[in-house]
């Protein structure tokens, strides 16, 4: 009853982003248009969350559509 | 003069959000209906609202002044919120659907609700009703606070504080009573409105004004207050000096935002969001664009730093408002009074749905245990009075934590140190629950008793965090480990006895995994 959804690994991007990456971009420099390098990181990561749940959200789609067809 | 203008531009909007929270209901009854309309939005909000509702949830008073005096502390660790809400959301994609599912599937209205029919047990769901009230009033009492200060602070004192208090009780509870969760959605709408429009203003103008720009403003950062920029962070306002920051390093930091992340997607009011949608697919196209709102967490942020510039030296309650002696000094008296009002809506969103959730677990799950069941009662009728009981449970509420706000401010602060960590007890039995059929309430319940226990040991003896790590995810691996080790003891995962129990439930109380996402296919 488990249908295999690998597409769902996407969800762990901003886990490996926002957590995994902290002790590498925990430092100031280099500094990116003025801002610090781990805020720079941060907003960074928080821009590219939305894509990586809509890899997922994509993956599930497909999945959904395949199994109607 | 600017006390009057300011004062009347925040008295006009508090007007308007009532107005507005109470027209929500038109054309639906004029707010009559059952619990299910009035808790849940009759589970019809579409995609647009239920963004605004959630995001306007997550984006509380803290935004303004908990981000900000955290920024003007701390610095860099005040990043974790966006950390814990970007990584909920990616959580909440798999949960939300699935609580959605379930709760739709056995008409239920709330996390208790779904907690006592998931075990079968009615008492379960009153038991976790009022541990959640425990956990939950705080933040009633932290948003009554927090938008009293603001209000004090942008009325240049007209109104006291006492006041101010009780402005954000009334104004709430005249609109959440009448018109619930489709009310606090259509309130969310004008302050996501105003809380974007303030903050993108706010961003830009204040680096000019005290900068000359972001070059020079972001220059003396990096070049003053190296300290605030890494973890562990700065350490505090008065000294400057930067050494240490109180414990806040990075494994702190990494497991207080995996905790929060967890806890985020079952806390109460997040889960009222997530049933109050129309379909399981709007919950997750909402966990797409949800985090998108978390970069203007980024503007108190900075503006908290570069208070730390501007003012030095607030300490306490006072560096909470870091951000507001910024708006008072460098703005006219009405646009002080517009960023005082997005900053009130932002703690009144919150508290209605935070009251609303409290009547809703108090009507539903606790309630109806107390009185006898009416036999032949129509569903109808039923709805009604619950939905009653749930509206003086919403007054009774707001009226204890603004009680509490001014006899024993004190009891609730400390009450909320062990809020979030306290909800995330409740892990294994919702989740474990809802995925593993025959995980039984005797572990998930042995799981919360222990993890509630540790987390009281540890905060109230000044261990958080303990070893450089986030308390509340040590209780919860205490709070699992137990939960497996009584499974295991009892039934065996695979043992006859988990077999057969199970067996004894009716086939259509039997949790189906609604893990597969097959909810618009049906």
């Amino acid at each position: 009853m488990f249908r295999p959804r690998p597409h769902l690994l996407w969800l762990l991007v901003p886990f490996v982003l926002f957590l995994g990456a902290v002790p590498w971009v925990n430092r100031v420099d280099p500094v990116v248009l003025g801002l610090p390098f781990f805020f720079v990181w941060t907003l960074g990561a928080t821009v590219v969350t939305p894509f990586a749940v809509w890899f997922a959200w994509r993956g599930d789609r497909r999945l959904k559509r395949n199994g109607e067809g | 003069m600017n006390a009057v203008v300011a004062t009347g531009v925040f008295v006009a909007f508090m007007v308007l959000t009532v107005v507005l929270g109470l027209l929500a209901v038109r054309g639906r009854g004029g707010g009559g209906g059952g619990l299910t309309e009035w808790s849940v939005g009759g589970r019809s909000l579409g995609a647009v609202l239920i963004w605004v509702l959630m995001a306007g949830e997550s984006y509380t008073s803290f935004s303004y002044l908990g981000a900000a005096g955290w920024g003007y502390n701390h610095g860099a660790p005040v990043l974790y919120v966006v950390a814990y809400m970007s990584c909920g959301y990616a959580v909440g994609y798999l949960v939300g659907p699935l609580l959605w599912e379930y709760a739709r599937r056995h008409d239920l209205v709330g996390l208790t609700d779904i907690l006592a029919h998931r075990y079968g047990r009615p008492w379960l769901g009153a038991a976790v009703a009022v541990l959640a009230t425990v956990f939950l009033l705080p933040y009633i009492q932290l948003q009554i606070t927090g938008m009293g200060v603001v209000v004090s602070t942008i009325s240049y004192g007209a109104i006291s504080l006492n006041w101010a208090y009780f402005a954000a009780f009334a104004v709430t509870t005249g609109f959440v009573v009448v018109s619930g969760l489709r009310g606090s959605a259509w309130v969310s709408v004008l302050k996501d409105v105003l809380v974007i429009g303030t903050l993108a203003f706010l961003a830009v103008y204040v680096p000019l004004h005290y900068f000359d720009g972001y070059g020079p403003f972001l220059d003396r950062l990096v070049a003053e207050k190296r300290a605030w920029l890494t973890l562990p962070g700065g350490s505090g306002g008065t000294s400057g000096s930067g050494a240490g920051g109180g414990g806040l390093g990075g494994a702190w930091y990494v497991t207080t935002s995996l905790l929060n992340a967890l806890t985020v997607v079952i806390f109460p009011t997040t889960v009222a969001g997530y049933l109050g949608a129309r379909d399981a697919d709007a919950l997750r196209r909402n966990a797409i664009w949800l985090p998108a709102y978390n970069v203007l967490l980024f503007v108190p942020m900075f503006l908290g730093m570069a208070a730390l510039l501007v003012v030095p030296g607030l300490t306490g309650v006072g560096s909470n408002l870091a951000l507001f002696e910024l708006v008072v000094d460098s703005l006219p008296a009405w646009a002080v009074g517009v960023v005082g009002v997005a900053a009130a809506l932002s703690s009144i969103v919150p508290m209605a749905v935070f009251m609303l959730v409290i009547g809703t677990m108090w009507g539903r799950s606790v309630f109806p245990l107390l009185s006898r069941r009416r036999a032949g009662e129509a569903r109808p009728a039923r709805e009604v009075r619950q939905k009653g009981a749930a509206q003086v449970v919403v007054v009774v509420a707001g009226a204890v934590a603004l009680i509490l706000t001014y006899a024993a401010p004190t009891t609730l602060v400390r009450l909320s140190l062990i809020s979030y960590e306290g909800m995330a007890q409740l892990l294994p039995l919702v989740l474990l629950g809802l995925v593993w059929k025959r995980f039984t309430l005797a572990a998930g319940l042995s799981g919360l008793v222990v993890g509630v226990a540790v987390v009281c040991a540890l905060v109230f003896t000044g261990r958080d965090p303990v070893w450089g790590v986030n308390a509340g995810i040590v209780a919860l691996g205490a709070n699992l480990g137990v939960a497996l080790v009584v499974m295991y003891g009892t039934c065996g995962v695979y043992g006859t006895r988990a077999r057969r129990a199970w067996r004894r439930v009716p086939a259509q109380r039997r949790t189906r995994t609604a893990l597969e996402g097959d909810d618009t296919a049906r």
